[in-house]
């Protein structure tokens, strides 16, 4: 048993570092940690995937015969969290995470030579089309169809929660191709072209004064169909590796941990009555209690990341994961929230200008905290709720 | 990073699930606690001859030089078997500052008798409206006399003392800066001992010192080691009890796994209820961030001290909360027999209650890690 990291991952650290430090464009920095709203500033982030793509690190997490770097979780895991701390422009996680493994691991020789180099080279933007109106947390109820008419697929149906959509040039969607069996087996992965006519999206006003999350209603769409991924009816099980092949992502450990950093300067900053929120001792212990939290949660993603072995199904700790990491995002945002009292009440515009001028009243990090705390209430509700989430861990661990 | 077992490692979990495994039930249990000392002579010298008592034991003294990782693997199946033996104040703490003491030759000795079982140690520190993580001993002192030193003063509930042969009592030293470590035979003149139970079934005594008479050579560390000296040791100490927490959560969620499928209501097993289900998977949850707790806890245990004792603090406030959860959840699902003593639930609820109570309680830990953030 060795707990303590090796020295050569600090050395790691500190080119990764200074390698982020090098390509990232000041502008574009500093949008990002201004930035109101959680998914602001769509330009910067296929822009610095081609960034990063010059340099060979647009998917480091890929296997290297597709553009990956060859490293292994813990220098995957250093990455992240230090694109996280620069203020580095998020993955399209759509395209990078979900959808790429699926199309390397199950896809057709054509399809791998056509989208892969899309996602690597940032030239696309992706939307996931899973959830519908009737299908939420019972997602294999789904009803969207697709019909298969000799060399193309004609998918009626609607989605939503579809973040991103209105800007996505492509998006991968679960479709129904047979209704006579199982629900869970006549689904199957389709990639459609968002300006296919017959796709009509709309964007969905937000708590938060963003429209990120959008409806999209698809009306004899009419799909090639070589663009169903894998073999029909498979598209649960690939659905399934995705989100087991991401068994951290759900964590947020690195968005968390740069965003508790910034609730502290918040309590640094603001004062009540003379005295720093910092040195409040109730908002105090609330903060060791969630920095102490997110600890816990990290060691919890390096045990997954070291393949400790484990006393239940290792599908077990993923469930972990995405239950803190969903509440710890919550708690972090509104320890920012709280740590600015009522003056976390003003309305922030979320479109992607900048921000007004800091003031001595108004400091920059005062614009977004809301916007993004507000929308932060979906952590506990996307990617399973964190009611399923339980319903899972007890069957996973007990049995039950 | 790596969680595999080195070899010691292994076959300390071994010898501890064949010698543990058979006598982690109510019965046992409730016989110890009624027997003289809270636990079992013959299983104290079991435990010897397993090298358990050696392990933190330095190879000169005839130990195995342990790591702390290895205690700490160790007492998670001493907290899974809810085993009330007075491990964590000998081996972990007395041994600690044994190893750090002047008289080299003199501990190595003690530390021998240590590992061979012959010699219980506890410590005497604990003063009645003192914080439990201030190390400077207030109300003891210890005067220079002919030969020696004269101690006087109160300490309170001194963990495992009434099985103790000799205590590690602190005191303020007079004339001079700091807080001394002195060994004391439990049955010196001067010294009055009341004994008593706790509500796990261990034992701790009040021990007021009159004017106790001390060799030159009782005291093991001086006062201007004293007081980090005896940070160390209760952080080490803190790690074992951990240790123990997170064994006795990982028990009491098997326990309390089995039951909800056994126990029948509305004609259906309990387990098979949202309500009930729900309850279980924040058990687990909570268990198994104490774990990786733990771990970071460990991570951080050779850091310099104020990085050491920041981590700890994290990790005593993680562990003790979710030893609560794991225990209060665990009674509430076994409804009405959670309450009763013939069911294991409750002993692990008062065990992991005394553990969190114990060098340092949530609230003092949170605020000793809330200082280490904003100063």
């Amino acid at each position: 048993m060795e707990l303590r990291l090796d020295p050569d991952l600090e050395t790691f650290r500190t080119e990764v570092r200074a390698f982020i430090d090098s390509i990232l464009p000041a502008d574009m920095k500093e949008r990002q940690r201004r930035k109101v709203a959680n998914n602001a500033a769509v330009p910067d982030l296929l822009e610095w995937m081609r960034i990063l793509h010059a340099h060979g690190r647009s998917v480091p997490h890929w296997p290297q015969e597709h553009g990956g770097c060859g490293w292994t979780p813990m220098q995957l895991f250093i990455f992240n969290e230090e694109l996280y701390k620069a203020d580095a422009p998020e993955f399209d996680w759509g395209g990078t995470h979900m959808l790429g493994p699926v199309l390397y691991t199950y896809g057709s020789d054509y399809l791998k030579d056509r989208f892969l180099p899309m996602i690597r080279e940032g030239a696309t933007m992706w939307a996931q089309g899973f959830s519908e109106p009737g299908s939420g947390s019972d997602l294999a109820s789904l009803r969207t169809s697709a019909e298969r008419v000799g060399d193309t697929y004609i998918v009626n149906g609607q989605k939503i929660w579809t973040s991103g959509a209105a800007h996505a040039d492509w998006g991968f969607f679960l479709v129904r191709t047979d209704k006579t069996v199982k629900p869970q087996r006549g689904i199957s992965f389709l990639i459609i072209k968002m300006d296919t006519p017959g796709i009509t999206v709309r964007q969905i006003p937000q708590i938060n004064g963003e429209a990120h999350l959008c409806e999209v209603f698809l009306d004899n769409v009419e799909v090639p169909a070589d663009q169903l991924i894998g073999e029909p009816g498979m598209g649960w099980t690939y659905a399934k590796f995705l989100l087991e092949h991401e068994r951290t992502t759900s964590s947020f450990i690195y968005w968390s941990k740069r965003e508790l950093a910034r609730a502290k300067d918040i309590a640094l900053g603001e004062r009540v009555g003379g005295r720093r929120v910092a040195d409040d001792p109730a908002f105090r212990a609330r903060f060791a209690r969630a920095e102490a939290d997110l600890l816990a949660l990290e060691w919890s993603v390096l045990r997954v990341l070291a393949h400790e072995e484990f006393d239940a199904p290792e599908a077990a700790a993923a469930s972990v994961l995405k239950i803190r990491g969903s509440e710890l995002q919550q708690e972090v945002t509104m320890l920012q929230v709280d740590a600015m009292g009522a003056k976390s009440l003003r309305f922030f515009d979320a479109a992607p200008v900048p921000p007004p001028a800091p003031t001595d009243a108004w400091p920059d990090y005062a614009p977004g905290r809301t916007t993004v705390a507000l929308i932060n209430r979906a952590a506990t509700i996307y990617g399973g709720s964190k009611q399923i989430q339980k319903n899972i861990l007890a069957k996973l661990a007990f049995g039950i | 990073m790596d969680f595999a077992k080195s070899d010691i490692q292994a076959m300390l979990l071994d010898s501890a699930e064949r010698l543990l495994s058979e006598n982690a039930d109510v019965e046992y249990w409730r016989h110890q606690r009624s027997s003289a000392l809270g636990f079992d002579e013959a299983r104290w010298a079991q435990f010897a001859e397993l090298g358990w008592l050696a392990l933190p034991v330095p190879e000169a003294a005839g130990g195995l030089d342990g790591t702390i990782e290895d205690i700490a693997l160790l007492n998670i199946a001493l907290g899974r078997a809810l085993a009330t033996e007075p491990y964590v104040s000998t081996v972990v703490l007395a041994d600690h500052v044994l190893k750090q003491a002047a008289d080299e030759a003199g501990s190595l000795e003690l530390l021998g008798q240590i590992a061979g079982g012959t010699l219980r140690i506890a410590l005497a520190h604990q003063e009645n409206g003192a914080h439990p993580l201030d190390v400077e001993a207030g109300g003891t002192l210890a005067r220079p006399s002919a030969g020696g030193y004269m101690l006087s003063g109160a300490k309170i509930m001194a963990l495992d003392a009434p099985s103790a042969g000799q205590l590690i009592v602190s005191a303020r030293m007079e004339g001079e800066e700091g807080t001394g470590l002195f060994l004391v035979p439990a049955d010196a003149p001067g010294l009055s001992v009341e004994s008593y139970a706790l509500i796990d079934g261990t034992r701790a005594s009040d021990i007021v010192l009159a004017d106790v008479a001390l060799p030159a050579g009782a005291l093991l560390v001086g006062g201007n080691r004293g007081a980090a000296v005896l940070r160390e040791a209760i952080d080490r100490a803190s790690i074992a009890l951990m240790a123990q927490a997170v064994g006795a959560m990982e028990a009491a969620n098997k326990i309390c796994g089995a039951y909800v499928q056994e126990r029948k209501q509305f004609g259906a097993a309990i387990g098979s209820f949202q309500a009930i289900q729900h309850i279980m998977a924040d058990n687990f949850v909570a268990a198994h961030q104490a774990r990786s707790m733990l771990y970071h806890a460990l991570a951080n245990a050779d850091q310099d001290q104020a990085t050491r004792s920041a981590a700890l603090s994290a990790a005593r406030l993680v562990i003790g909360e979710a030893g609560q959860t794991v225990s209060r959840n665990g009674i509430q699902v076994h409804g009405g027999y959670g309450l009763t003593d013939e069911y294991a639930i409750g002993h692990y609820f008062r065990r992991l209650m005394c553990i969190e109570k114990q060098y340092g309680d949530l609230i003092q830990h949170g605020e000793r890690f809330g200082d280490s953030i904003f100063g």
